[in-house]
């Protein structure tokens, strides 16, 4: 049976630690025609003052809109907006954590969160918010 | 003086489409990603799960890029240009078989100014449709460039703001 879609104020979704290598990173620039080289050549990224190539901002957000339909799991509800700001630059094979947070939950069974990737200094390099929305049965 | 070209208030940059959608597109994301959701992989999950049938990742959405040029266009206006963030409003899920549309319009242009001096955004929105002319989503690209020109040079009387 499918459980019922709750959600808790406070709630935290992860930390999740993630590295995205250079090889994917590469793979996703060239099946999405991410034409510029600072996601694929390392030299061709320094060379436009990039400390080498950085991860295209459509994966970050694809990760933490992971976070989100993993915590959502196969209860009846849908992720509904994303809002992301890419901060810093976001760099290929370092460890990578996600988290969230329930910041919202109202009684139309929308639920508001805050999501975040941090490096290993702690530092958040991307940000988002999103909205959760329980499907009508 | 910037050149106005496609940077003016509601100009349509793209039509893209339509592309349509194969189980082998959403396994390929799901691949890159590593994306094991069995909603999206796996037809039996997927039958009893909300659905009833298997659908994209929602980021699937983001894929329907054909604003690649005007991100060009951008870059000429500036130093250095970025992907500063999107806003998304997930309006149906993608399915396999779906046909999508993505018609991209500048939407708003401000200036900003951050720790590296003053910057220039333009936001383009992108509304992606399927084969029965439903909107699927809705998003916003949110470019920035170190500022070379001030946004007033870019689209003189376009209706922009600042930030």
């Amino acid at each position: 049976m499918t459980p019922p879609f709750r959600a808790v104020l406070g709630e935290e979704l992860g930390p999740r630690i993630v590295v995205i290598s250079r090889e994917q990173t590469r793979d996703y620039a060239r099946q999405y025609r991410f034409e510029s080289a600072r996601f694929s050549d390392d030299e061709r990224a320094r060379r436009i003052g990039l400390p080498g190539i950085i991860v295209p901002g459509n994966m970050s957000l694809a990760y933490l809109v992971k976070l989100v339909t993993d915590w959502i799991g196969t209860r009846p509800a849908t992720l509904v907006r994303l809002s992301t700001t890419y901060r810093q630059l976001v760099r290929p094979d370092s460890p990578l954590t996600l988290h969230g947070v329930i910041t919202g939950a109202g009684g139309d069974g929308s639920v508001e969160l805050d999501l975040w990737m941090e490096n290993e200094l702690g530092e958040r390099l991307v940000t988002a918010t999103a909205t959760v929305r329980a499907l009508p049965a | 003086m910037a050149e106005q070209g496609p940077l003016a208030i509601g100009a349509t940059l793209k039509v893209t489409g339509p592309i349509t959608v194969s189980d082998q597109d959403v396994r390929r994301f799901c691949e890159l990603l590593g994306e094991t959701n069995p909603l999206f992989l796996e037809e039996e999950a997927a039958r009893r799960g909300p659905y009833g049938e298997l659908v994209a990742p929602p980021s699937f959405a983001v894929t329907f890029r054909d604003v690649g040029h005007f991100a060009d266009e951008l870059f000429r206006l500036g130093k250095l240009g970025f992907d500063a963030g999107k806003d998304i409003e997930f309006v149906r899920p993608i399915r396999p078989g779906d046909q999508i549309t993505a018609t991209s319009r500048v939407a708003r242009i401000y200036e900003k100014t951050g720790r590296s001096g003053p910057m220039v955004f333009v936001v383009v929105r992108s509304t992606l449709t399927n084969q029965r002319g439903e909107i699927v989503a809705h998003v916003d690209h949110r470019f920035t460039a170190l500022a070379e020109f001030p946004a007033e040079e870019i689209a003189p009387g376009s209706g922009r703001d600042r930030q």
